[in-house]
């Protein structure tokens, strides 16, 4: 079984897996829930198996087709790409759970294949040390998505799918036209080698713009985000789960490689930059919450808050290092649980009533308990109280702050948790107060009430896991590049 | 010599500024029927651009599928919106042009947008004009392991051999985009082809043409320029006329046999990575001796995913819709 273990080629089964997984999916769609339930299952298990592979021998190489970089294109894992492939596999097979009890019968049929080809384009994002294979999985992952969410259907689906494919579209071209200002320069597509030759010149600023600009804007961080909110709210909830949980953290995931692969030696001072935008996502996202009258839309601007949280580590890295990119990946991980089971309660909530007005809850926290402790819990972590691995994130990147005498940072981190418990107890508040005018009610099937109620438990959970899971978070030393450039600093 | 010189500066001259003059009028005519038009006429000119940089196999791609094939979709579009308003009355259409122009006609969000803009176009001609005027590129090492490819044909190496990986992505996302348009329900064309005998001629007479094009260029991949992309939208092209012409799948087709044609290439490149997996521990690792057969193998079935995707693309709606309801 260790030999097993070992010896199978784990990254490779991530890609293929849920591609071959989606093309039965179209072919028999009679079958699609155990199929694709199984394929996630599948999934799962690979990543446990790189997780023994990478705990036993470090960081994955695989060169495709036996051609080495810069001919061929390079697979590479390390505790970075764990930790988000886990993440995925994890929250993907809770929302799937979820979605075989959400969707009837012909949109099941519709969304397996499109869910599938959105988790092989995760993976092999995660996977890829390539610049332009990094494109073709950004082209996949942004088309499946905008997909899906058009899934929804009406005029509110299509126009937010609309404006989420410009955005995506936008976003990819400008990341496209920064690889090729690199490849000609260089005349490598491959992360290492480029990291090895990279030095400021003004081609390379402008590839550094141009790509940090096409994956800001698929992060959605402020002033980027217009076209979250109205994709995010206007899809199928689990769906949303998926976009806010997985989707935005992939670009900002590859954001966060390539600065710290290329970009971070010539590029530190532009850092305070995306800080003061992170500042202002916290601020603006959080505000806009507070004025929502709907569950979702107010839960889809808290992604756009929590993703200005995830900015804060690049200013504060310079001084504070590991524990910056510590808290950041913390605050991810921690966020993609908490804000996914968010999503599903809503669902469940939109379910059960027809709506998702804040104002008329109507007594849920009597009628459907389990969601509304999913959506507390969820809420727990959010904020950063703890004992969650919301606190735990917040706690590292306030600890980065303080090292620093960054006050005015580590003011807004403590006013962004503020704010998110003013907005979540908005709508709890009202979980427990009378409507005035009661609606007709649906049943909500268990399995969508437990499969919230234990992703936010994960959440809640990551609060004392993480002895565990920084460890696998420095396989390979993902951070390195910048402790290097932080030695030469001291 | 001179004088040649200078008639070539002069063509790519006129062929930059037609370029910028077309995307221009492009962007900005009013009616969607001759910016679709213009369009058209941007592609073709683009392909000639791409010919004077001596990429032949971009051109080839570009006139089949930026100017072909793009140009056919935004028409059907077309036609599918006039008939939407045709359906509706003219009066919410002029209403929504009224209402259109109400909100173009804000000035100040006009230059808020185009600053940026601006500015990324000078940072970027600047960017530009900075860079060495030869690229190190990979061309050497492309050259020296093209023994080892199976072809003779560069761009054909790289696609099916050296970066195989990402033609594999690439044609799941083809395919990904026909299931995410299937997906939103479009149901099908209520108005039934007209029976044109122009139109049914000049099908009858092109389509065995298209067929045998598609079949060379697809043949002529290995050494020359060509492949499966090119082999699969003059095919799908041949489909896209059928179409027109009013002929369409037989149901008992347009269930699991369509979708397994439009499965075929991407799971014939998923079977041959997983084989060389096996066999030899790497991806999509082909041995020198049979990758010639292989890529052949890989580049057919493509050819024939690709042309039936491009084509359902073009019909837009599911082909066995009907048995659904």
């Amino acid at each position: 079984m260790g030999d097993f273990l070992l010896t199978m080629p784990w990254a490779v089964v991530l890609i293929l897996l849920p591609l071959v997984g989606a093309i039965v999916c179209f072919l028999w769609p009679k079958n699609v829930n155990q199929l694709g339930l199984v394929t996630l299952a599948g999934v799962f298990l690979s990543v446990v198996g790189l997780g023994a592979w990478l705990l036993e021998n470090g960081v994955y190489h695989h060169a495709v087709g036996g051609w080495n970089a810069p001919l061929g294109i390079h697979l590479y894992a390390d505790g970075l790409s764990l930790v988000m492939l886990g993440i995925t596999a994890l929250v993907g097979l809770f929302v799937s759970v979820y979605a075989t009890a959400y969707f009837d019968r012909v949109q099941s049929e519709q969304f397996w294949p499109l869910w599938l080809f959105l988790l092989t384009a995760l993976n092999a994002l995660f996977l890829s040390a390539d610049m332009f294979n990094l494109y073709v999985t950004l082209e996949l992952l942004g088309l499946s998505a905008v997909a899906l969410v058009a899934l929804a259907g009406g005029k509110a689906a299509l126009n937010g799918a609309m404006r989420y494919l410009l955005a995506s579209l936008l976003g990819s071209l400008l990341f496209l036209f920064g690889v090729a200002l690199l490849y000609h320069t260089y005349g490598s597509l491959d992360l290492a080698i480029l990291s090895e030759q990279i030095e400021a010149s003004p081609t390379v600023w402008m590839a550094l713009g141009l790509i940090s600009a096409g994956l800001l804007l698929k992060t959605a961080l402020f002033p980027l985000h217009f076209w979250l909110p109205p994709a995010h709210a206007s899809a199928f909830s689990p769906i949303s789960a998926l976009l806010s949980a997985l989707v935005v953290k992939a670009s900002f995931y590859l954001l966060l490689r390539l600065w710290l692969e290329l970009f971070w030696p010539i590029s530190g001072s532009v850092a305070g930059l995306l800080g003061i935008l992170g500042v202002m996502a916290i601020l603006w996202g959080s505000l806009q919450a507070l004025r929502q009258t709907r569950v979702k839309m107010l839960v889809a601007y808290s992604t756009v808050a929590q993703i200005g949280y995830l900015f804060l580590a690049f200013p504060l890295a310079m001084g504070a290092g590991v524990t910056a990119w510590n808290a950041v990946m913390y605050l991810a991980i921690s966020h993609a649980l908490a804000k996914a089971a968010m999503f599903m309660a809503a669902g469940n909530l939109l379910r059960f009533g027809g709506h998702d007005r804040i104002a008329d809850l109507d007594q849920l926290a009597q009628r459907l308990p389990l969601t509304v402790a999913a959506f507390a819990l969820a809420g727990v972590s959010l904020i950063g109280l703890p004992p969650s691995g919301g606190f735990i994130g917040k706690w590292l990147l306030l600890e980065a702050a303080l090292m620093q005498g960054r006050w005015d940072l580590a003011v807004v981190i403590v006013l962004g948790g503020v704010l998110a418990a003013m907005y979540l107890f908005k709508v709890l508040g009202y979980a427990f107060t009378e409507a005035s005018t009661p609606s007709k009610v649906t049943a909500v099937p268990v399995r969508m009430e437990w499969a919230a109620l234990l992703l936010a438990s994960g959440a809640i959970l990551l609060g004392f896991l993480a002895p565990l899971i920084l460890p696998l978070l420095a396989i390979g030393t993902p951070f390195d590049a910048f402790s290097s450039a932080q030695e030469v600093m001291s | 010599m001179e004088a040649l010189s200078l008639l070539q500066w002069l063509i790519d001259g006129l062929i930059g500024i037609g370029l910028l003059w077309l995307a221009w009028r492009a962007l900005f005519c009013p009616e969607l029927f001759k910016a679709i038009v213009l369009f058209i006429a941007f592609g073709l000119l683009m392909t000639l651009a791409w010919v004077r940089l001596k990429a032949p196999d971009v051109a080839l791609a570009e006139v089949a599928i930026g100017a072909g094939l793009t140009g056919a979709l935004l028409l059907s579009s077309w036609a599918k919106l006039r008939d939407f308003d045709a359906n509706k009355g003219m009066g919410v259409r002029e209403k929504n042009r009224v209402q259109s122009e109400q909100k173009t006609k804000r000035p100040f969000f006009h230059w808020l947008s185009a600053t940026p803009v601006l500015l990324m176009a000078v940072g970027l001609g600047y960017g530009v004009l900075q860079l060495s005027p030869y690229a190190t590129g990979l061309s050497t090492a492309v050259a020296e392991n093209l023994d080892a490819s199976g072809v003779s044909n560069p761009v054909t190496a790289v696609l099916l051999n050296f970066r195989a990986y990402d033609t594999l992505l690439e044609i799941a996302v083809l395919l990904l985009a026909l299931i995410g348009i299937w997906s939103l329900e479009i149901r099908p064309s209520v108005r039934e082809a007209t029976l044109d005998p122009v139109l049914d001629l000049l099908a009858r007479l092109l389509t065995p043409l298209l067929l045998l094009v598609s079949a060379y260029l697809l043949w002529v991949g290995a050494h020359a320029s060509g492949g499966a992309f090119q082999a699969g939208s003059v095919l799908g092209a041949a489909g896209v006329l059928l179409i027109l012409a009013g002929w369409r799948l037989p149901l008992s087709l347009a269930g699991l046999p369509l979708r397994i044609t439009l499965v075929v290439g991407l799971s014939t490149f998923i079977a041959v990575a997983v084989l060389m997996m096996l066999d030899r521990g790497q991806l999509l690792a082909f041995p020198p001796s049979q990758a010639s057969l292989i890529i052949f193998v890989l580049e057919t079935t493509a050819t024939l995913s690709i042309a039936a995707i491009l084509a359902a693309l073009f019909l837009g709606s599911r082909p066995d819709h009907s048995e659904k309801i």
